[in-house]
């Protein structure tokens, strides 16, 4: 019998008590498995922490469900909606398309454009055969006849290729010819290489165009038992400004639509990928303006806002120059939304207590792969308590199924260990079905810029571990923060960033303090500015991370689900965008580091990124600054000066990645720092924004600005900010079953903060006229 | 030497941190860079001239490609590529058979023109019967090549079918022109009573069975009266060639009856052989046939089918031959033509249409043309076959291909021998490499271990063991980070089996897709005792390399 595996998903991440949720299962080796709601409290496994906890809820949903084994399409590629059937073209045609292809020698067919289906080998396509040379197919069910070019094709160069077909004759008619400028393609005019080729031959057969096969961009379609139609030959690269004719063009016309003129006489489609880009951004559907309109629907989010055949480095925006912006970039492995079918719908019962909740599945063993936690987050209908936790949604998307342990050669000497890896990480690296993170590349080696939550996201599940750093990391650490509030008995509720990116600062409004999670590192504008007006407004907010509020990311206005970054210029990052391709497509807004747009941490947190590492953890020391009685009470029933020398993550409080006060990036001048970090090992290294120069010694043991710092400041209308500066803070709260320094400092900030009450020693404002 | 390494870290922390460890003096990692000033064996230059001429691309040019009617292949397989040494585009003809066959097509055409008058009907006649011979062997081929079975009754099939035809005609006075069908007849009927034990019996069995079978058939045709024991041979059969012809316009005829015979079998063997039933049976080689119907191929039925074809094919030779000869004899069947019609495909390389032709060749030359030679001619005979069983692998038509791979070997072996294990790159590999960094990141690597190797000490495991993870003295710093570094493919990382209780070590793959593999069974209780057995391994691996 098959090994019995349980992947799920929800479509929303955030629900009220009372809502509908849809859950989506996929099962191996078994058909029923039996679901329990749970809360989760406590996420962390860790022997010296509380260990996990979970509390059964009632539900109508508990017991036995019937589980499905559900398929992925893997592979971004654009459907033509052509319910009239023009794209059958039983007569003379010709194909034409810019293309920039990533991995030509890969060895495999990848379609570019046709009406191919695979297994039956009808239709016609035009696309890289296994040799890696532009070739043109077309099948009548029987027999399969081609043409292939002269030459492969080369990678990351552009070329416009093209096919003439005459149906009477049988003779086809290649066209390759290089779009090579000085900016857009991986070899300058300097590398001696004939890029051309013209091949013409007289085929013996003639495509059959089956009724029900679909016109695909990037791909073609395939049929499997189990499964039914899927599509496969996936293209990777980028494609630009594809179209069709509806008769054989001659050498001197293709020549012509090469430089870009397209005559209206036959023109059959042509989809103009530069049309439909507004200052805010562009979708999924590829705009054809030929005369039947046959629009081409994106598919696990083709990347768009890519340059083009014509881009020619001075523009660097689709918004200055949409016309040379009309590459639409593919990939054989992009999965964004599993689509699996719904396996239930439930509704969840009214008296939910706001909390992080999942349906427990187990089948089998109910362990490991045959136990699954489908998480999600339930907020309060109408907010009561005064207290929020606030789920960081979006650095879960951004890590959502990572590989680093397996992929990235940097990871060891970044985390300074041997990963430690466990049965669900061995599946998702098998399996491409689970997509990927923002934190990996796609099969031709460019960052995934997109992650979503309709897909099983195994890091986003109680007890897991980082294997790269052997930690908790994300929701599992955050719960650790869940946890506390909840030991402590604090009247707290939840909420998730998506919930603040809808509906902006009424989410956050009618809360006295809200916490962050431990990483909250991928914000949006409109989380960015929520969080900021929050706190302007008289709100209290305690950061309770490091690296926060680091990345500008965006989410589309009809669906919250998907997240998009580009990683460029400078930070801590896992790859960089190509020249001109650093704006959202979903937004127009420039990515990369809300530092580099003018709106670094500091100036709304108080500290920002300095530099991480995962092998150490560091106590905290109080500062100098801590004995102001403007603060004082902060450290209040405190022992001693050290605070936190003890964790679940690597057994300090400060550690992993660490935030520092800066006034030259906008720490109000009035912030105190109550406390710092320090000693850190060798292994924590300056982040890459800090550095102009790299030189020797800017490590732990040797750059002072190698440190978290606990900063805390007052905002106007009675608001304030106090930040922990480290992701290992929260991880330190559960030791000693929640009493210890760490939670005694975080006790007396929430108690300050969520009081319906001025904050505490703001009256000591005098100038210091003292004796010693 | 040794000395003590001072934590940088030990005034923040106190006792928590260790103070000082036991450590290794300085070594500069810059000596091994000064110490290594030329390689440990010589270097060649490498680099070979083109002593042929090949063309280059067609550039803007359209190439507009020709294909044998009515067919979808092309005239010429080419391959258009970019010379990785210079750019320059190229053509090169990936398969050049078709040239060569085009050439001894026009050879065998007009070879009998060309023949010197004394010799003129003793070389078209021998011309003749390789012809034939060449289109027997060309069906024998396909059953011992592409169907892989092991049958020895060809000429059977061929006797049989020239004894039916000529009898038809002669008895019953049949026309020439249908000898060749009443053969072909036969010849299915002998094929599908053949190939039925074909189902059952392996290799050698069958080939006895068949050799058996062939005898059978001689000794019957010896004894029969019908059959011309007396006679020996049924003669007066029907034939194409006109009555009353000279001698020379005879064999004339004779000659280019045999080389359209010889041009059908080789149509016959490219439909069966190049098509679907010749890939179909490529897919299920000999000693391969289990994989091959686990994934679905029927590779037995398409073997009958072979079988069946080429015994039809067989036959119609067979009437061919009763029709050209005016008859047929008992010595269709003698034990050595069987043996000589082996020897002519075993020469030339099984399986393969120029190797049946190229070794018929051979034989007949010897056979029929050095008939001075005297018994002897039969020795030679052997002693070549035995020369290509013996050190060829794939008869001639096999040389190139063998060659090739002794290149290779011997290759590896010269550079085994000159290459140092985990060392730099010879220029003869250099060559090869596509991304010439890899060039440097050999030779970086290589000096990174000839330091750490140095390095490495009871010392610094023991420091490991104590702390795997923190702040290191220095050389044990160097050493982890040279670890941590390495590339992907086979790098030792951690599993667990039970969180917090038990762990393994594994080896990544390195490849998308690939799970990790299993580097020993051995389990350790703690996370910091497996860091400190992943640490020992690479210790190892780094010792040894």
């Amino acid at each position: 019998m098959a090994q019995i595996k349980l992947f799920g998903y929800t479509d929303k991440i955030s629900v009220r008590c009372g809502d509908e949720i849809k859950v989506h299962v996929n099962a191996d080796g078994t058909d029923t498995a039996d679901a329990q709601l749970v809360r989760l409290i406590h996420g962390d496994a860790h022997p010296s922490g509380p260990g996990f906890i979970e509390e059964e809820v009632a539900c109508e949903a508990n017991g036995a469900w019937a589980v499905t084994k559900q398929y992925t399409q893997v592979g971004s590629f654009l459907k033509v909606v052509d319910s009239e059937r023009v794209l059958a073209l039983d007569g003379s045609f010709t194909l034409f398309t810019y293309v920039w292809a990533t991995l030509p020698a890969i060895g495999l067919r990848q379609t570019m454009i046709g009406r191919w289906d695979i297994r039956s080998n009808k239709g016609y396509g035009l696309g890289i055969n296994r040799k890696g040379i532009l070739e043109f197919w077309v099948g009548d069910g029987r027999e399969v006849d081609s043409l292939e070019a002269e030459v492969p094709l080369m990678a990351r160069i552009w070329y416009f290729v093209a096919v003439s077909f005459d149906a009477k004759t049988g003779r086809a008619e290649l066209f390759q010819e290089p779009m090579l400028n000085r900016y857009n393609s991986l070899l300058g005019k300097v590398a001696p290489i004939d890029y051309r080729s013209h091949v013409a031959e007289t085929l013996r057969f003639r495509p059959d165009n089956d009724l029900a096969t679909p016109f695909l961009i990037a791909g073609a379609q395939d049929w499997h038992e189990a499964r039914g139609h899927f599509v496969a030959q996936c293209f990777c690269g980028k494609l630009d400004r594809p179209g069709i004719y509806g008769r054989a063009m001659a050498r001197d016309e293709l020549a012509a639509l090469q430089a870009g003129n397209r005559p209206a006489d036959g023109q059959v489609a042509f989809w103009d990928t530069t049309a439909g880009y507004t200052p805010h951004g562009i979708g999924d559907t590829v705009v054809d303006t030929g005369p039947h309109r046959l629009d081409a629907q994106g598919y696990n989010r083709p990347v768009r806002a890519q340059t083009g055949y014509n881009w020619n480095g001075r523009n660097d925006c689709f918004r200055l120059a949409p016309e040379e912006y009309g590459g639409v970039e593919f990939h054989v492995d992009a999965m964004i939304d599993c689509n699996w079918q719904v396996t239930r719908t439930i509704k969840l019962p009214d008296t939910l207590k706001s909390g992080a909740y999942a349906f427990r599945l187990r089948a089998g063993p109910g362990r490991g792969l045959a136990e699954e936690y489908v998480v999600f987050f339930v907020r309060a209908k109408v907010a009561k308590a005064p207290i929020a936790f606030l789920v960081p949604t979006g650095s879960y998307l951004a890590y959502g199924n990572e590989h680093l342990s397996f992929d990235a050669q940097i990871i060891q000497p970044m985390t300074g260990q041997p990963p430690i890896v466990d049965e669900i990480d061995i599946e998702m690296y098998k399996n491409p079905d689970f997509g990927l993170s923002t934190y990996d590349a796609w099969e031709d080696g460019a960052g995934v810029c997109f992650s979503g939550y309709h897909r099983p996201i195994m890091n986003m599940r109680p007890k897991y571990r980082m294997s790269s750093m052997g930690t908790t990391w994300q929701f599992p650490a955050d719960l650790s923060i869940i946890a506390w509030l909840d030991k402590l008995g604090f009247d707290y509720e939840i909420l998730t960033e998506e919930d603040v990116h809808v509906e902006g600062l009424a989410a956050l409004k009618p809360y006295k303090c809200v916490l962050s999670g431990t990483h909250p590192e991928y914000v949006s504008e409109r989380i960015l500015d929520a969080t900021e007006d929050f706190i302007a407004e008289g709100g209290r907010f305690i950061y309770m991370g490091g690296n926060g509020y680091y990345w500008n990311v965006a989410y589309r206005e009809d669906d919250p689900s998907v997240m998009e970054v580009r990683k460029l210029d400078s930070g801590m990052r896992a790859w960089a965008a190509r020249p001109g391709e650093h704006y959202l497509q979903t937004t127009g807004d420039k990515s990369g580091l809300w530092r580099n747009r003018g709106r670094a941490p500091q100036k709304t947190l108080g500290v920002g990124f300095i530099g991480e590492g995962f092998e150490s953890g560091k106590p905290f020391r109080r500062m100098p600054d801590s004995y102001h009685r403007t603060v004082s009470w902060i450290t209040e029933g405190i022992e001693g000066e050290i605070i936190g020398e003890f964790g679940l993550a690597q057994g300090g409080s400060a550690g992993l990645e660490l935030d520092r006060y800066d006034l030259k990036l906008g720490t109000p001048p009035h912030a105190k720092i109550i406390a710092s970090s320090g000693g850190h090992t060798d292994n924590y290294v300056l982040s890459v924004e800090e550095i102009l120069y790299a030189y020797p010694g800017m490590s732990g043991t040797q750059d002072y600005r190698i440190r978290a710092d606990i900063v805390y400041f007052t905002a106007p209308n009675g608001g304030g900010v106090f930040s922990t500066g480290s992701i290992a803070f929260g991880q330190a709260l559960p030791c000693n079953v929640f009493e210890n320094n760490v939670s005694r400092l975080l006790k007396n900030v929430v108690d300050a903060f969520s009081a319906d009450r001025a904050l505490p020693g703001e009256l000591w404002v005098s100038d210091e006229k003292q004796w010693r | 030497m040794s000395e003590i390494w001072k934590n940088p870290l030990a005034p923040w922390r106190g006792d928590a941190e260790p103070q000082e460890a036991p450590s290794e003096a300085y070594s500069d990692p810059g000596e091994v860079w000064r110490a290594k000033r030329q390689s440990h064996t010589k270097l060649y230059k490498v680099g070979r001239l083109r002593y042929y001429h090949k063309w280059r691309g067609h550039g803007a040019k359209t190439w507009t490609r020709t294909r044998y009617w009515p067919t979808r292949r092309r005239v010429l397989d080419i391959r258009g590529e970019y010379n990785p040494k210079i750019l320059r585009r190229e053509k090169t003809i990936v398969d050049k058979r078709p040239i060569w066959w085009l050439l001894s097509f026009i050879a065998i055409a007009v070879a009998p023109f060309l023949a010197p008058k004394d010799l003129q009907s003793t070389l078209i006649s021998a011309g003749t019967v390789f012809l034939i011979y060449a289109a027997i062997n060309l069906c024998w081929t396909l059953i011992l090549g592409t169907a892989g079975i092991f049958s020895l009754a060809t000429m059977a099939v061929v006797g049989a079918a020239a004894y039916g035809a000529a009898s038809m005609s002669v008895f019953y006075g049949w026309p020439w022109w249908t000898l060749p069908f009443v053969g072909g007849g036969i010849g299915f009927v002998f094929g599908v009573v053949i190939a039925l034990p074909a189902t059952r019996l392996d290799g050698f069995y069958y080939a006895l069975l068949t050799l058996g079978l062939n005898e059978l058939c001689r000794v019957y045709v010896v004894q029969s009266r019908t059959f011309g024991s007396a006679t020996g041979g049924v003669y007066g059969a029907d034939s194409f060639i006109p009555t009353g012809a000279s001698q020379r316009v005879e064999l004339i005829i004779g000659y280019f009856a045999s080389f359209a015979l010889m041009l059908s079998a080789l149509a016959l063997f490219r439909f069966v052989n190049g098509k679907r039933l010749g890939r179909i049976l490529r897919m299920a080689p000999e000693k391969r046939e289990a994989f091959a119907q686990a994934v679905g191929i029927d590779y037995r039925t398409a073997r009958i089918q072979v079988f069946i074809i080429s015994s039809v094919g067989l036959g119609v030779i067979g009437g061919f031959y009763a029709s050209y000869f005016h008859g047929a004899s008992p010595s269709l069947f003698s034990f050595d033509s069987v043996l000589l019609g082996l020897a002519m495909l075993v020469i030339g390389g099984l399986g393969k249409a120029e190797g049946a032709v190229l070794g018929t060749f051979i034989v007949i030359v010897i056979d029929k043309v050095f008939l001075q030679l005297g018994p002897i001619r039969l020795i030679l005979v052997g002693a070549i076959m035995l020369g290509v069983v013996l050190l060829l692998k794939n008869g001639l038509f096999g040389i190139k291909h063998q060659f090739r791979d002794w290149r290779d070997k011997k290759k590896s072996e010269n550079r085994s021998t000159r290459a140092e294990k985990g060392g730099e790159m010879l220029p003869e590999e250099a060559t090869e490499a596509g991304d010439k960094d890899l060039i440097y990141a050999q030779r970086f690597d290589k000096m990174q271990r000839d330091y750490l190797k140095g390095v490495v000490s009871e010392k610094l495991v023991e420091e490991h063991a104590r702390n795997p993870l923190g702040q290191h003295s220095e050389p044990l710093e160097r050493l982890l980070l040279y670890f941590r570094r390495q590339p992907q493919v086979d790098k030792y990382a951690i599993a667990v089996i039970e969180p917090f209780k038990a762990y393994r070590i594994v080896a990544l793959s390195g490849h998308r897709g690939v799970a990790p593999r299993v580097v020993e069974e051995k389990t350790y209780p703690s996370e910091r005792e497996a860091y400190h057995g992943v640490f020992l391994r690479r210790v190892q691996d780094l010792l040894e390399s």
